[in-house]
This record gives structure tokens, sequence and C-alpha cells, in this order.
């Protein structure tokens, strides 16, 4: 176990479609252009390949960093992501993929769709395998449920949620027997972490269907919702995860291929240090950092302009999210996000059709 | 962040905004601690939406000089400083017409040869106008100089003629003044002394006067007055186009025949009810400043909050303070004109 502990620095958790994929699947003819497209036409989210690779960059003196994918999409898609993740130049430990196939054919429809019930018990069985003191950030989007399986998967982990309320959930989305009994199993042989820091440092999700930030403010100060990567890689810089020169490689990344210039870079800086994820003392130090590249370097002028601009002006950096989240209620959440989004498609259908 | 409905309608306007025109960037002027829970409630795009914090701002109720004067940090001051300082394009704001007026005037200035600035708005017609067919005309002013000299109106005329032509892309706007009768010698002395000034004048397609029933018709596309009967007129029309609306929704409540009558002209009455809703129509520039400054009515919803935003857009885009300097610099000069 000793050798483990110091195998792996940080294990990052991802969904694949519309988290690190900008996956269309609406409409019906996009879902059936899907199996048909290669790895080279899959197109990522902004900057997800880009902060991903920066995440597993190897550091002297320091481990690995761990990266596990679970997404929704067939089995039979497997060769196809696995050849875009290499084109992307990423690396991978895990790599799950949903049974689809073997889903239909024995008529389980509601697990086709169905992700709490197919996520959580991989999540757990994952953890199971590591290091207890190992720990974790997570990246999902507001597409489906992610907040919600990666809060309870967390709380679980730290112990603010029990194996009767995870039951409980799985028993509502219509888990399996086979799959509860699995994930108590798992659960009871976690290892407790000794270590006063939560297992689960942060949770992203991804905005991809326009969720307002405040829908997921139930969540905590640990569910971060970001706009694009290049939020969440500012987070991740004051969080000790990425190097200033990553941040600039990631700002270099959206300024080539990303329809980002520098005014719109400076408006998603703003936005997020806003909202209180990103504390001043992190914006000097990175500031700091990269005044001495930015004379010629159009990256490293963007942060260095969009920190200062920030720093300069009064009033525009929020405080930091309460730290605590209540005791969560997750069946009431899962209804409460289920009919947040039946809202939000009617109004932007309703938009749409206005 | 001014406006009847407080900064909810603005922050939503602005959110919807940046959801939908990749074109226009906009930066919110305000308190942020309490802008910030409103925007995070919205759906938007930060890319094309930022804020700006001050913790200043001019209440309706206060009287506008001494508000500014007392709070050299007001949100309408910071925005047009931020103009002024070539951070932004144009001014939108929903808050006390007096008060930003007076900022404009502090933080932009006033065009060369401008002694008063006009508040233009646009008025559903019957008519159409200019190349594009617009089913409206501009009228102004509609509140901002309320005892005006025949030299403001002649102003009034240039600055309208220059806004349709920039704006609707109108090549030879039709002006007229607004009297009592079409004769010349009709109208309060400034209007008949007015009249005479753009007789002389060639750079404008001055038609004469017109009467308050030519409004609705639409026959000419520029409609010039003093601001206090600009203002009695723009809001008899909005209140006309409220009251059609409400006599129509009660018809269809009361009889099932009339209901059936209103359903079949249903198309009609919905092409009605679009050319009389002012919220369509967007903001109304103040004009007369270097910079364009918009006024999104008091009572605005989000979207006209985001309608005002295009058209401080477009004229931005369309140098429209440029073409009134342009203008102006034409008319001929006369003793009692004054910068």
């Amino acid at each position: 176990m000793a050798q483990e502990v110091t195998r792996w620095r940080h294990a990052y958790r991802w969904d694949l479609d519309k988290t690190y994929l900008d996956t269309r699947f609406e409409k019906f003819g996009e879902l059936l252009r899907i199996p048909f497209q290669g790895a080279e036409d899959k197109v990522n989210v902004p900057g997800s390949a880009a902060l991903l690779r920066e995440l597993t960059r190897a550091i002297d003196g320091q481990a690995d960093s761990y990266v596990s994918i679970v997404s929704g999409s067939p089995r039979q898609l497997r060769e196809v992501l696995e050849a875009k993740l290499r084109l992307d130049g990423v690396t991978w430990q895990e790599f799950h993929l949903k049974p689809q196939l073997k889903n239909l054919s024995k008529g389980r429809l509601r697990a086709v769709r169905e992700q709490v019930g197919y996520k959580l018990p991989l999540m757990l069985r994952s953890r199971v395998a590591l290091p207890a003191t190992l720990r974790e950030t997570l990246f999902g989007d507001d597409a489906e449920v992610d907040v919600l399986v990666y809060s309870l998967y967390a709380d679980l982990l730290c112990g603010r949620s029990s194996g009767e309320e995870l039951d409980a959930l799985l028993k509502k989305v219509g888990a399996s027997a086979a799959a509860r009994q699995r994930c108590a199993s798992d659960l009871a042989s976690l290892e407790p972490s000794g270590s006063d820091r939560e297992p689960v440092e942060t949770i992203f999700i991804h905005l991809d269907s326009g969720s307002p930030p405040a829908l997921f403010a139930p969540f905590g100060a640990r569910v971060i919702p970001v706009f694009n990567y290049y939020q969440a890689a500012l987070v991740l810089f004051a969080r000790g995860h990425l190097d200033v020169q990553s941040v600039v490689r990631i700002t270099a990344a959206f300024l080539k291929a990303d329809r980002c210039g520098p005014w719109e870079l400076a408006n998603l800086f703003q936005d997020i240090a806003r909202r209180g994820h990103l504390p001043t003392d992190a914006m000097e130090t990175l500031a700091i950092g990269v005044q001495d590249d930015s004379a010629g370097n159009e990256a490293a002028e963007v942060v260095w302009n969009s920190a200062q601009r920030l720093l300069d002006l009064q009033g525009m950096v929020g405080p930091s999210p309460q730290p605590d989240p209540p005791p969560l209620d997750y069946p009431a959440l899962l209804d409460h996000l289920k009919s947040s989004r039946r809202a939000a498609r009617r109004a932007r259908s309703k938009s749409e059709s206005g | 962040m001014g406006g009847d409905h407080g900064p909810g309608e603005v922050v939503a306007g602005a959110a919807q905004l940046s959801l939908r025109r990749e074109d226009i960037q906009v930066v919110l002027v305000g308190d942020t601690e309490q802008l910030a829970p409103l925007l995070d409630a919205q759906s938007y795009e930060p890319r094309r939406l930022s804020l700006r914090h001050t913790p200043q701002w001019v209440a309706p109720q206060r009287r506008s000089r001494e508000a500014l004067d007392e709070l050299p940090e007001a949100s309408i001051l910071v925005a047009c400083r931020m103009v002024a300082e070539g951070q932004a394009d144009a001014v939108v704001t929903a808050g006390p017409t007096g008060a930003a007026i007076l900022a404009a005037e502090r933080c932009l200035g006033r065009v060369p040869g401008v002694r008063r600035a006009a508040l233009a708005a646009v008025t559903p017609t019957e008519l159409r106008h200019g190349p594009r067919q617009d089913p409206f005309a501009l009228l102004l002013d509609v509140g901002s100089t309320l005892h005006v000299r025949a030299e403001d109106l002649v102003t009034f005329a240039i600055m309208g003629s220059a806004y349709a032509t920039a704006i609707s892309e109108n090549p030879r706007p039709r002006v007229a003044l607004l009297s009592n009768g079409s004769e010349p010698h009709k109208g309060p002395s400034e209007v008949v002394e007015a009249h005479q000034l753009l007789l002389e004048m060639k750079d404008i397609e001055f038609v004469g006067n017109v009467e308050g029933l030519d409004i609705p018709r639409g026959t000419v596309d520029v409609v010039v007055t003093d601001g206090f009967v600009g203002n009695v007129v723009l809001k008899m029309i909005e209140g006309l186009g409220e009251v059609i609306t409400d006599l129509a929704a009660d018809a269809h409540a009361r009889k099932f025949l009339w209901r059936l009558g209103l359903n079949m002209l249903s198309s009609g009455m919905k092409e009605i009810q679009s050319l009389l809703d002012w919220e369509s129509y967007g903001g109304a520039p103040i004009l007369g400043f270097t910079q364009p400054v918009i006024k999104a009515h008091g009572r605005s919803h989000s979207r006209a909050v985001g309608n005002a935003c295009k058209v401080a857009a477009k004229a931005a885009r369309s140098d429209m303070a440029a073409s009134i300097e342009r203008a102006m610099r034409r008319m001929p000069r006369s003793g009692s004109q004054s910068g």
C-alpha cells in the first residue's frame, strides 16, 4: 500500500460526452451520425484536451496523475474514442463505456438513459483499488445529473452520506439489485482516508446546456460550474494543480482554436473571479508569474492584463462560497435537477420558435 | 442599473443578449453585490458579458444635478466615463433621463454647435419608411428639452435627419415640424421661426409642418417638436397601444361571437400589437453627444433592454455621432447659436 500512495499525485475523473467531447445528439440526425464518425471527426469541448494534457504532464520528482473516464457512450465506440484520445495526446488509466447494446437487447430501456445507477457503482469500484489518501477532481456537465452523481460519490467517500442514502437513491433510479449490492459492498470495503481533507476536492460542471450557475448552489462550494476549461484552468492553478506555464499554454490554445480573443478571455477570467473561485492572492501570483513573459507572448499578456484589470478595480472579486454544504437530500435534488432541465428545455424551444 | 423594475430586468436583458448576439459585448455597471446573484440565476455567455463595480447609483426621485454632484461614482457617470475613455462604445440606461443627459454632458460632451440634446423615439406608422420599409418614424425631442428656441428645433431636425440616414439607411429622410396646422405661420413663435430657418437649409429634406394626425399616418420620416409636446405624444401612442390590447382581451372574454371574430382577425391583431409594442423598438437615442447614449424606457422589461443594447450597437457601428457632427458642421451659423 505504501508504494501505491506514492504512485499517483491526484485522480481526475472525466465524463466524455459534453464534458470532454462536444457531442451533439439532441436531434435524431445528430444521433444517427455518431456511429459513422471517425476519431478525427470528434470535436473537443473547447480547452478540454489542452487542460487534460496539462493535468497529466509529468513533473520531475512527483507521481503521475490518475485519469479515469466514465462515459455513457456504447462500448462499440471504444476504438474510435480511444483513437480520439490518443490523437489529443491524452493518457488514461481507466476508460469505461456503457453496455448499451446489452441494455437494449435485454429490454432495459431505462438503463439506456439512466446515469446514476451506471456511474456510481463504477466510481466506487474504481476507488476501492486506489489509495485511501488519493484526492480527486471530477469533471462533468449539466446535460445529465453528473453533479448529483459526483456529489453523492464525494459525500460517500468522506462519510457525509451513508450506504442507506446511496441505496435509497439507487432504488429511486431503478438500479438493479445486483448493482445496489455491489455498491454496498464496495462502500463497506473503502478505507477511511485518515485525513481532514475531503477525498473529492473539486467537482467541475461544464455548462454545456446553458444552465444558470446558481442552479448548482445547493451542492455547495465543492461544485464549480464553468463555462469552459479556461475557467477550470484558472481554478486549478489557484488550487496548485497547474503552474503558470500550463495556464499560459491553455490560454494559447484558446486564443488559437476556440473563438476566444483577449477580450473574451478577460471576461471569462472576471466571471470566475467574480463568482468567488479565484482568490486575489492566486491572481497576484499568476500576474507576477506571467509578468516576465507578457512582452511578446500574447497568451501571457492576456493573462497578465486580465489579472491586472481585476486587481486594479474594487469589488470585482467575489467572496469564496461557503465551504461546507448542508447535508444534501439527494432524491429531492434529483427531482429538482430534472424539473429544472425540463423547464430550461421548454424555455429554449419557446425562445427558438418565438 | 435603473428602471422601474430594478436591476433584475436589466441583468436579464443583458444575459439574453449575450446568448443571442455574438457581435455585442455588454458591460453591466453597478453594484456587483446586487448584480452578481441576479446574473448567476440567468443563463448567460460570459465571453460577451462582464461587470463593472460601483456602489453608487442615482435614485429616480433625486434631482439629477445634485445627485451627480454628490455621487461621483454613480453608475451612469462610470458608464459614460468608460465610453469617454474608449473602454466601451455606447451607453444604455433605463435610469432617470435627466441624470443620463447630465452625465453625458459631463463625461462625453456635446457635438459642437449643439446647444441642447434631444431624446428621439420611434413611433409606429401606417406608411413605411426608407429603403428597408421600416414601419416607424422618428419623433424628437420626446423629453430632453422642455423649453426650446427656434435654433434648437433646427438642430433637432439636423440630428434627426442624420440619425435616420445613419441608422435607417434612409439617404434623404423627409423632415417636418409638428404644429397645429400645415401653414408656415401656424404654431408657437419658435416653430414659425424654425420653419423659416429650415426652409433655407438645403442639406435636409424639410417638407414643412405636419399635424398630430400625420404622426401615426407616417407622412414624414422625422417629426421635430419640443420635449414637452413630444413626450405627451409618445406616451399617448404607448397608452393607445396598451388600451387597444386590453380592449381586445376584454372583448375576447365577453362574447363568443366577438371571440370568434377576434380569432379570425388574430394574425392582423398580432401585427397591430407588434407595431404598437414599444418594447420591440428598444431604446431612444439621446442625440447631440459625441458618443451614442441610448435611453431605455423606465418600464423596460428584459426584451426592451436587449433591444436598446442592439440600437446602441448599431448607433456605435454606424458612427452616428460623427454623422451628426458632420451635419452640424454644414449648418449655417447664426448669431444666436452657441456651443
